[in-house]
Formats: structure tokens, C-alpha cells, sequence
């Protein structure tokens, strides 16, 4: 019984406090340039507003222009599902859960590049071939930081990866994953959130033509997948395990907090990078996690 | 003493993969001018016991490594109107990994070198390997004059950390040979900058093949 | 056992299928149908049974007895043939019909159940002559299929590049065989561990092996010969044919003694040919030369498995080695059927538009919804994407690396750079496959023929859905498959066969079909609720152009542009340009080719060289007699010479 109310426990919070976070990042960046900025909810009007609208959708297109979003939306869910969160806990986990993690992440890329390239349009190919390029980087930094975190702490399951911190390497996990982080939620300095209609853009270039709830599950799903970075983050760094149950709660909403006001304060003062950096900054959050998987290995051999 | 100097070490390994990540010549320069503060600070932590002597060649070590060399560089660097790199022989990414695989193959590597037990767990033969390998990737892979010094300098800085190994055992030779290191350094690269700026106004190496003749 | 006569039906359905191809297609269709069906059944009884079939004869071939085997591992291999021949068979009928193909198809029938006997003859042969006459059929049967459509130049020359790497591989095994014969004494072959003297064979067997599985640099007669010969052939030879080179390196590294370096060698070879063959395929523009490189690329990943598993041989039979292996030959199984899958697909979206560069086809969802709903599933699963059989298989290799690596065992040091190439691959293979998959199925079609397609009919189809549902079931399901794949890992190594599974694989596919069903109900949820909501068709808005037209569609030269970026050290692309000048530009054009690097640019050089060297020796020859014997006596004369000198030392 317990079991199933703490599932729906997490669901909820996966479900409704995902959209604050982009919320949260905009009231930083307004708060830097000395405005008032849209409200905290904004999102969550934005989502509101679109569930009630009605879908066109380009004559090219094929059912999966709306199977697609679903899909990937339900996949970063049952990511998002397998992280414990504090002492809420996590799914009961598996032997090699943490792969399955990564590989539903790769699910929800291929399901909404899929559904941009639907259109045909020039743009969305566009948006469609930077996600996929530069995720072969953030994944091969992904896998690297969840290599260190299980050499550090001996295991393959995604609780018990979690629940030690990452040793003296954590600084360098931190920042490998931080930067994973801005890459994969498409923020800046890899793309701009805020600009539309340029050439400059990943995510916004992809989602150009979806309209209605399959847009506000698509917005929805991006939210939670920025959600779900920063609680990785939070707990990969964090000795969650060993505190007690109300303070890792505490020290987990603090520190999702402070990656989300990081977010803020980069997209502040950084400016967006031109697109043939990117993948030098990408290649240093690799090394980043390489050394800290190097400092994992050393220090679990002693 | 050892996890301090670790630390150092260990922040001067990131500073040559930094060195070799970044395309503008100023943060190279200033890559450089902090890895040498910070070895300069070494015999301070390593050598325990107080020593004018030993005070007076880090506060040296420093201000050379940290504040005239890098001001010699960009003035050199102004006067030559150059501000990046822009077309490198190894690419930037490629160099960094590069790096990163000799930092790694150095520290596996070091441990199958026969030291003393003392440096052992010590970062600084790996360091020192980093640093001269780092050193070559910058002499070989880049092209504008003023990189390839970043690159001798940073060679350099591996050659004296190889030195500190001695530091117990015979100070003052190290001290002296530290000295003689940098007062050599100075003048090669101020000989350098001058001929190579009067003769071409420019300071990219790929002109330089003209004089093969 | 039934498995003798169901292996005896096995092989003269195939006879059959040789005598009648010709003349009595139906009879053909038929006849091989029901051997690769009872090849099949022996199969799953010998892997579901304990015992493995022995079968020995008085009658000798070559001065050699008879002796047929099938265990655990071969049966493996041997069940994937089955499935893999029957299926391309049945497509073929209508695929290289005698309407479309008068003259080649009677040929390309016969030879189709020559290829499927020889390799199944290969797998049972525990006889090393045997062993090469089988290997030597199969390869040539694969020549003359690849060359089915001789007629064309590319065709014949794809097919020479495949006969003369095939016989340079054949050459090592040659030397591998005969020594082993002249080391134990005989022919035969069969589990001799215990001869340590043996280990330094397998360095002779890995070449040839490795040259028959593709593997990076020695795949160089693999994307010509996968792209250039029929789709069915090309499934059988992706699937099936590829694979008897790995099943060769399992079954003697299963039955010889294993160097020590054996292990990271494979296991390192292997991670360099995955990151390779995937960052070439994403560069190819035609379809079915990036399914080949994929190809490289799984043999890669399979090869990483099997160089895991020596290793944890190595390291005192050590868990994390069984999953390895155990994984390896699931992706074996995998590889096989999605791979025959997307190669049959790719044969169908040629047999509509006639073009296999992907540049100019486009928008076929909408006349072949069949063929890309299947290939979209066979992109899913080869991207190693839940809940698809590909995951399974990844997620026991990976899942034994981090085993590998969370031991603080030696091996770490060649798992974890092999994790990273692997993860780093599969992104990339994703990449890759949304880029054929979109290219060709979505947007607009870019040319009228592409405009033109139609749909396959039922015999084309019909073998496609058999080998996705098999794609699906072993997602979903992967422990009904578990007690073949330990069975053949415990033929291999015979102290990993305790019973239950190393991995969760329970889990797993619950967690799969669990994924599945909350899929199918997410999408038809936002469906309806689209469609609630009102719905109506517009236009591609595309930041308000009003006109698109086919031309401004990504091509998948511009998509995997970035990442060609980055691998052009070693991918070498080339480019023609021509840039618009002017106000009014009168032309521009821009040709990208990635051309077969490893071949043009280090074989062939090395070729010429070589054939430069003998043909300055060929000039010795000439047919003039006078001279021959004034050779024969300068020989003569420093024959004497050097007798001479030898005496007075």
C-alpha cells in the first residue's frame, strides 16, 4: 500500500513541479537584468492554454507526428521514474537499471527528432541534426559520469549509484554533468532558449510545427527532462544515503535549486556560443568526467 | 604535505589541457602564467621547514613565470596585431583529447616507473610527463610563434617539476638550476620575439619557412 | 534425438532446391522452405535438449571421415541461418522475379540453397578439410549471388573485391588448419584445452575469421558487396553470412587454448570497429552502404562481447565474462534479424523507386506505409532503443563492462575505454538511423520516382512482418531465449553453464512490455485528444514560406554534416563546389561523397605498389628459351658458388 502511494508520491512531483524550473530560470535571468519578468507559472498557463487548443498539423506529416512526442514524453517520465528522490526513494531498481535510464533518454531523441523531421521543412532538419550530433557527445559524457559513479560506489543500480556521493572526484563530475546538463536541455551557452525563428536554434528549430497538446506535452516533457538532469546532478554529488530522511529531502530541493539558479545566472551572463565551440565545451565536460572516473577508480582501489 | 601538493599539481594538469582547449592566445598566456605561479609555489609547500633561500627563488619563480614573461608575451602579442589561433595543425579538439590521453597514459605510466616510495603517491611525475607532453603538442600542433613559446614555457614547467623530485636531497642545486632555468627562458624568449617581430612584423612560424633557402 | 533426420530433411530440401531452381520455381520455394523449417527445428531441439547430435560415417571425402556435429553454439548460428534463409527465399520470389530478372533469377535460386547448404555445412563440420571445402563453397555461392546482376560493372567489381578478400582470408585459415593438423596429428577437431602448445594458432585464425566478419580495417570488400548485390542476398550475407566469421573465432576460441593477449586484442579491435563502421555509416548517402557499415559496426560491438568474454576466461572464469559472451551472442541473434529486416525494407524501397541513393527518394510513408512502418521498427531496435530485442542485447555487453569495471579488476583498463566508444557509437548509430529513416521516409519525395513508389506485395511483406514480430518478441521476451544463448556459452566455456541468468533479464522484459504498453496508450491518449480537440491539415509552415519545395528538405549529406565534420581526418570526405556568383546566380552546385577510405586510400595504394614490384618481376618472363637456360645456369653457378664458399668456411 505504501509502496503504491509513495508511486504516486513521485509521479505527482515528477508531474507538477517539473514546470516550475523553467519558471525559476526566467525569474533569475529577469531578477540579473533588473526586470520583473513573466511570473513563476508561466509555464504552467502556457501548457493550460495549449491543452485546450486545436492541432494542425503539416499535410506531410505522418501519424507519428503525434505518436512521437507522446512516446518521448512518456520515456524521460520512466527515466525520471527510476531516480530515487531522497526519502521518497526510488523505483525498486535492477541490476543495470542506470542503462535502461540512459537508453530511455535516447528513446525520447529519437522520438522527437523523428517527429521534427516529419515536416520536411528545412528548419526542423536543421534543429533535428545538431540535437543528434551534439548528443553523441553529451552521451558519451553521460555514460562516463555513470561509469565513474558506479566505480565509485561498486554498483549498477541506479539507488544505490545515488546514494553515496562521488567521492573526491565530485567537483569534476559536477562540472562535467553541469554542462551535460545546459547541452542536453538545449540552454545556454549550446542554444537560446529565448530566440525564435533563427537559424541559431536547436530545440525551439525542432518544435517549430507542433501545435496544440502535442506541443504542451512536447513543453512538458522538456521540463521534466531539466528536472531530471538537475536531481541526477543533486544526487550524484550529494551523499544523500547517509544523511537523515527530512534533511535529504532538504539538501535535494536545495541543491536542485542551486543547479536551477546556476542555469539562470549562465544564461545571465553568457552569451550563446557559436555552434563550432560547442563541441569543444562538450569534449571538456567528457574529459571532466573522465578524470573524475579516473579519480573514482584510484580511490576505490585503495 | 602530499595532498596539498596534489592539488596543485592536479590544477596544473587541468591548466595545460585548458592550454591546449583554447583558441584565443591571451587565456593560453594566462593558462601559462598560472601554471607557473603555481609550481612556483611548490618548494614552499614541499620543502617544510623555513628557508630564506627557498623564499626568495619561489617569490623569483613567480614573478618571472607569472608576471614578466607573460607581459613580455603580450606586448609581443599587440605589437604583432594577433589575438587567436586561428588554423592550427592539430585541431583544437583533437589536441585537447590528445592531452587528456597523455595525462592519463602519464599517470598510468608513472606508476610502472621504479621512484622512490616517496614520490610514489605523489602527483608529480605524472605532472611532469603531462606538462612536457602538453609542451610538444603546443611546439608541434600550432602555428602562430607566440603559442609555440606558451608551448616551450609549458615543456618547461614539466622539466621543473621533474626537478622538485630532487628538492630534499640537494636544494641548492635545484635552486640555482630553477634560477638559471628561468633566467635562460627570459632571454631565449625575448631574443625570439625581437628577431622574429623585426624580420616579418608578424609572428606566424608558417612565414617563416621563407628563410629555408 | 530427431535431430539427425530432421538435419537429413534439412540438407535435401536444399538439394532440391539446387536441382530445381531452375526450372520449377514453386517447387524450389517449397523445397528450400522446408529445409531451412527442419534446419530450424534441429536446431531449437538441440538447444532446448542437453545433448549435442554427433554424427560420424565410414564413408571418407578427401581421404577424410565424415564427422557432422551440432552443440550448442553452431545450433545457435544454425537457427539464425534457418530464419534468415527461409525468409529471404520466400521475399526473393517476388523481389527477383523471372519477369523482372528472366535471365539471373533461375541462377539466383539455385545458388540461394547452394549458399544456405554450404554455410550449414560449415557449421557442422567438426573435420578441419571439411571445415575449409564448406567455407570455400559458401564463399564462392556468395560470389555468385552478390554477382546475380553481372551485367552491371559495379556489381562485378564489388563481387572480385569480395573473392579476393574472401581467399586471403581463406588463405590464413588454410595455414590455420593444416598446422593444427600437423600439430594434433589429424583432422579432426574438437574440445583440446588442454594442449597449451596450441594457443599461438588462434592469431592465425583471427584474421581469417575477422576478414569474413568485416572487421575494421579489413572490411574494405563489405560495403560494395552488401550494397551491390540483391537486398534478399544482402540480408543473408549481413545476417547470416558475416556471422559465420565470429562463429568461427567462438568455435576455436571455444575449443583451443586461448593466448593471453587474445582477449584486449578483440576487445579493443572490437570498440575501434564500432566507433568507425557507425561514423562511416552515417556518412554514406546510399542506403544500402550504410546498412553494410552498420554491419561493421555490430560485428564491432559483438566483437567487444567475445573479447569480454576471453577476458573473463582470463580472469578466473569471472561473472561479468558470461554476461559479456551471453551478450554478444544475443546481439548475434539481434543483429541477425534486424539487420535481414532493414536490408529487405532498404530491397523494397529499390524494387519501388530503382534508386538506392537517399537523396532522392523522400516521402514514402505515404505509398509504402508497410515498408517504413517496419523499417522505423528496425531503426528503433538497431539503435539499441527499449523495448526492442537491440537494447537487450547492448544492455547485457554494457552491463558486463560495468561489471568489468566496478570489479577493480586488471580488465577495467580495457572495458571502461570500451564503454565509452561503445556509448559514443550508439548515439551515433541513432543518429544515424533517424537519418535514413526520416531521408527516406519522410517529407516530401525529391524525385517523381520516389513520388511513384508503391507498396511490395504479400510475399515481399510477409517475410518483413515475420522477422520484426521476432524482433519484437525477443525484446519483450528476451528469457525464453535465454536457455539457447546459455547453452552456447556453456558449450563455450563449460564452467559459466549455471542455470539461472547472471542478469535480471526477467525484469527486464517486464519492464519492456511494461514501456510498450505505456507507449501504445500514451499515443493514442494525445491522439484522441488531438483529434478532440479539431484538427486540420496545413502547410509545412516553415518561418512562413509559403512555396516549399522538395529542394529545400535536409538532405542526409547536411544532416550528418556536423559529425563529418569531426571524423574527416579519417572519413576523408570530398567535396565539388560551386558556389552562386552574382546577383543573379545562373548555377550552383554542391556534390559530397564519402568515399571507401581504408580502400582507396591505403589498400589499393599498397595494391599498386605490390603489383608494380611484380609485374617489374614478370619482365623475367618472357618465353625466350635461350634465356631460361641461362638462368638455369647462373642458378646453377650460384648454387655452386655458395657450395663452395660453404666448403672452404
Amino acid at each position: 500500500m505504501t509502496s503504491i502511494l509513495e508511486f504516486i508520491l513521485r509521479l505527482a512531483v515528477w508531474l507538477l513541479l517539473a514546470p516550475a524550473l523553467p519558471g525559476i530560470i526566467n525569474k533569475v535571468k529577469a531578477w540579473v537584468a533588473g526586470r520583473q519578468g513573466p511570473p513563476m507559472g508561466q509555464l504552467y498557463y502556457d501548457l493550460a492554454r495549449l491543452w485546450k487548443k486545436s492541432v494542425v498539423m503539416s499535410t506531410l506529416a505522418s501519424p507519428a507526428f503525434i505518436i512521437g512526442p507522446a512516446v518521448a514524453w512518456i520515456a524521460v517520465l520512466v527515466a525520471a521514474m527510476f531516480l530515487p528522490l531522497g526519502p521518497v526513494g526510488g523505483a525498486p531498481g535492477f541490476h543495470g537499471d542506470v542503462l535502461l535510464f540512459i537508453y530511455l533518454l535516447a528513446v525520447a531523441r529519437f522520438c522527437t527528432t523523428w517527429a521534427a523531421m516529419e515536416t520536411g521543412s528545412a528548419f526542423e532538419g536543421m534543429g533535428s541534426a545538431r540535437e543528434v550530433s551534439y548528443a553523441v557527445l553529451s552521451e558519451a559524457a553521460l555514460m562516463t559520469a555513470v561509469l565513474s559513479l558506479g566505480v565509485q560506489s561498486g554498483s549498477v543500480t541506479l539507488n544505490e549509484m545515488l546514494a553515496t556521493s562521488a567521492g573526491a572526484g565530485a567537483v569534476l563530475l559536477a562540472a562535467g554533468l553541469f554542462t551535460v546538463l545546459l547541452a542536453e536541455n538545449s540552454r545556454v551557452p549550446f542554444d537560446d532558449p529565448n530566440t525564435h525563428l533563427e537559424l541559431t536554434m536547436i530545440h525551439e528549430a525542432m518544435v517549430l510545427d507542433h501545435s496544440g497538446p502535442p506541443l504542451a506535452v512536447i513543453l512538458h516533457g522538456a521540463s521534466m527532462k531539466l528536472m531530471l538532469f538537475a536531481v541526477l546532478l543533486a544526487e550524484a554529488v550529494l551523499p544523500l544515503g547517509n544523511m537523515q530522511p527530512l534533511m535529504a529531502t532538504f539538501a535535494l530541493i536545495g541543491a536542485v535549486l542551486a543547479v536551477t539558479i546556476g542555469v539562470g545566472l549562465v544564461e545571465s551572463l553568457l552569451a550563446r556560443f557559436a555552434f563550432r565551440r560547442a563541441p569543444l565545451l562538450l569534449t571538456t565536460a567528457f574529459l571532466f568526467c573522465v578524470f573524475a572516473l579516473l579519480i573514482a577508480w584510484k580511490g576505490g582501489a585503495a | 604535505m602530499s595532498p596539498l601538493v596534489n592539488i596543485i599539481v592536479g590544477l596544473a594538469m587541468g591548466l595545460n589541457l585548458l592550454a591546449l582547449g583554447s583558441s584565443r592566445l591571451p587565456s593560453v598566456i594566462r593558462a601559462m602564467a598560472v601554471q607557473g605561479v603555481l609550481l612556483g609555489m611548490l618548494p614552499l609547500v614541499i620543502e617544510t621547514d623555513f628557508d630564506w633561500m627557498v623564499m626568495l627563488v619561489a617569490v623569483v619563480t613567480m614573478a618571472v613565470k607569472g608576471v614578466l614573461i607573460p607581459t613580455l608575451l603580450r606586448r609581443a602579442m599587440r605589437a604583432a596585431n594577433i589575438e587567436r589561433e586561428m588554423e592550427p595543425f592539430i585541431g583544437f579538439v583533437p589536441s585537447l583529447l590528445l592531452g587528456a590521453a597523455g595525462t592519463i597514459a602519464a599517470i598510468a605510466g608513472a606508476r610502472a616507473l621504479p621512484l622512490l616510495t616517496e614520490h610514489a603517491d605523489t602527483l608529480l611525475v605524472p605532472g611532469a610527463l603531462a606538462s612536457v607532453f602538453t609542451g610538444f603538442i603546443l611546439l608541434v600542433g600550432r602555428a602562430k610563434a607566440i603559442s609555440q613559446v606558451c608551448g616551450y614555457l609549458i615543456l618547461e614547467n614539466g622539466i621543473y617539476l621533474f626537478g622538485m623530485l630532487l628538492i630534499h636531497s640537494t636544494p641548492l642545486l635545484v635552486e640555482s638550476g630553477i634560477l638559471l632555468d628561468l633566467t635562460v627562458g627570459v632571454f631565449v624568449i625575448g631574443i625570439i620575439m625581437d628577431r622574429i617581430q623585426r624580420a616579418f612584423d608578424s609572428l606566424d612560424t608558417r612565414k617563416l619557412t621563407a628563410l629555408r633557402e | 534425438m530427431m535431430s539427425g533426420p530432421l538435419l537429413l530433411l534439412g540438407g535435401i530440401g536444399l538439394l532440391a532446391g539446387i536441382v530445381f531452381g531452375r526450372r520449377r520455381p514453386r517447387l524450389w520455394l517449397v523445397a528450400t522452405v522446408i529445409g531451412n523449417a527442419s534446419l530450424i527445428v534441429a536446431a531449437a531441439l538441440v538447444l532446448s535438449g542437453p545433448d549435442d547430435w554427433q554424427w560420424r560415417n565410414g564413408f571418407p571425402i578427401g581421404g577424410e571421415l565424415l564427422h557432422f556435429r551440432l552443440d550448442g553454439l553452431s545450433g545457435l548460428f544454425l537457427l539464425l541461418l534457418g530464419i534468415v534463409g527461409a525468409a529471404g527465399a520466400i521475399y526473393a520470389r517476388e523481389y527477383w522475379s523471372d519477369e523482372h530478372h528472366a535471365e539471373s533469377a533461375p541462377r539466383g535460386r539455385a545458388w540461394w540453397s547452394a549458399m544456405i547448404l554450404s554455410m550449414t555445412t560449415v557449421l557442422l563440420s567438426s573435420n578441419g578439410l571439411h571445415f575449409l571445402i564448406a567455407w570455400e563453397v559458401f564463399a564462392v555461392s556468395s560470389f555468385f549471388l552478390i554477382t546475380l546482376d553481372r551485367a552491371n560493372r559495379e556489381v562485378r567489381a564489388a563481387g572480385w573485391l569480395y573473392l579476393a578478400c574472401s581467399h586471403v582470408g581463406t588463405l590464413c585459415l588454410f595455414g590455420f588448419f593444416a598446422t593444427l593438423a600437423a600439430r594434433t596429428g589429424g583432422w579432426e577437431l574438437g574440445p583440446m584445452r588442454e594442449q597449451a602448445g596450441l594457443a599461438p594458432l588462434l592469431w592465425l585464425a583471427l584474421p581469417g575469421f575477422a576478414l569474413k566478419a568485416g572487421l575494421f580495417p579489413v572490411h574494405i570488400w563489405l560495403p560494395s558487396a552488401h550494397a551491390n548485390a540483391p537486398s534478399h542476398v544482402s540480408a543473408l550475407m549481413s545476417g547470416v553470412a558475416i556471422k559465420l566469421g565470429i562463429y568461427g573465432l567462438l568455435r576455436f576460441s571455444g575449443w583451443l587454448p586461448v593466448p593471453a593477449a587474445l582477449g584486449p586484442v578483440v576487445i579493443s579491435v572490437g570498440a575501434v570497429t564500432a566507433l568507425l563502421g557507425i561514423a562511416f555509416a552515417f556518412a554514406q548517402d546510399d542506403v544500402k552502404r550504410l546498412l553494410a557499415y552498420c554491419s561493421v559496426e555490430n560485428v564491432g560491438i559483438i566483437f567487444v562481447g567475445i573479447g569480454g568474454g576471453l577476458l573473463g576466461m582470463a580472469h578466473a572464469d569471472a561473472p561479468w565474462g558470461r554476461v559479456l559472451l551471453a551478450g554478444a551472442l544475443l546481439h548475434v541473434w539481434n543483429h541477425g534479424l534486424f539487420k535481414a529486416l532493414l536490408f529487405l525494407c532498404a530491397g523494397s524501397v529499390l524494387h519501388a523507386t530503382g534508386t538506392r541513393e537517399m537523396t532522392r527518394l523522400g516521402g514514402l510513408w505515404r505509398t509504402m506505409p508497410w515498408t517504413a512502418s517496419l523499417f522505423a521498427l528496425g531503426s528503433v531496435a538497431i539503435s539499441a532503443l527499449p523495448p526492442l530485442n537491440g537494447f537487450v542485447g547492448e544492455w547485457l555487453v554494457y552491463l558486463g563492462l560495468f561489471d568489468a569495471s566496478t570489479s577493480h579488476g586488471p580488465a577495467a583498463w580495457a572495458a571502461m575505454p570500451a564503454t565509452l566508444m561503445l556509448a559514443t557509437a550508439g548515439a551515433l548509430a541513432l543518429a544515424t538511423f533517424l537519418k535514413a529513416g526520416a531521408v527516406i521516409f519522410l517529407g516530401v519525395p525529391r524525385t517523381r520516382a520516389a513520388g511513384h513508389a508503391h507498396e511490395g506485395g504479400r510475399l515481399m511483406r510477409g517475410p518483413m512482418l515475420a522477422l520484426a514480430a521476432l524482433c519484437v518478441g525477443t525484446g519483450l521476451a528476451p528469457v525464453l531465449l535465454w536457455p539457447a544463448i546459455n547453452r552456447a556459452v556453456g558449450v563455450w566455456n563449460s564452467s559459466w553453464v549455471a542455470g539461472a541468468p547472471p542478469a535480471p533479464l526477467l525484469t527486464l522484459g517486464l519492464v519492456n512490455l511494461t514501456l510498450l504498453a505505456a507507449f501504445a496508450a500514451g499515443s493514442v491518449w494525445l491522439w484522441r485528444k488531438a483529434h478532440a480537440n479539431g484538427f486540420r491539415r496545413g502547410l509545412t509552415w516553415d518561418c512562413g514560406y509559403a512555396a516549399p519545395t522538395p529542394r529545400m528538405q535536409y538532405t542526409g549529406g547536411s544532416f550528418a554534416g556536423i559529425v563529418t565534420g569531426w571524423f574527416a581526418e579519417i572519413l576523408r570526405p570530398e567535396r565539388v563546389q560551386q558556389r552562386p556568383r552574382g546577383p543573379f546566380p545562373s548555377s550552383a552546385r554542391r556534390i559530397q561523397r564519402a568515399p571507401e577510405t581504408v580502400l582507396e586510400r591505403v589498400i589499393a595504394p599498397a595494391a599498386a605498389g605490390v603489383l608494380r614490384v611484380s609485374s617489374a618481376a614478370r619482365r623475367l618472363q618472357h618465353g625466350r628459351v635461350q634465356f631460361y637456360i641461362l638462368y638455369l645456369t647462373g642458378g646453377l653457378t650460384a648454387l655452386a658458388i655458395i657450395v663452395w664458399w660453404g666448403g672452404i668456411q
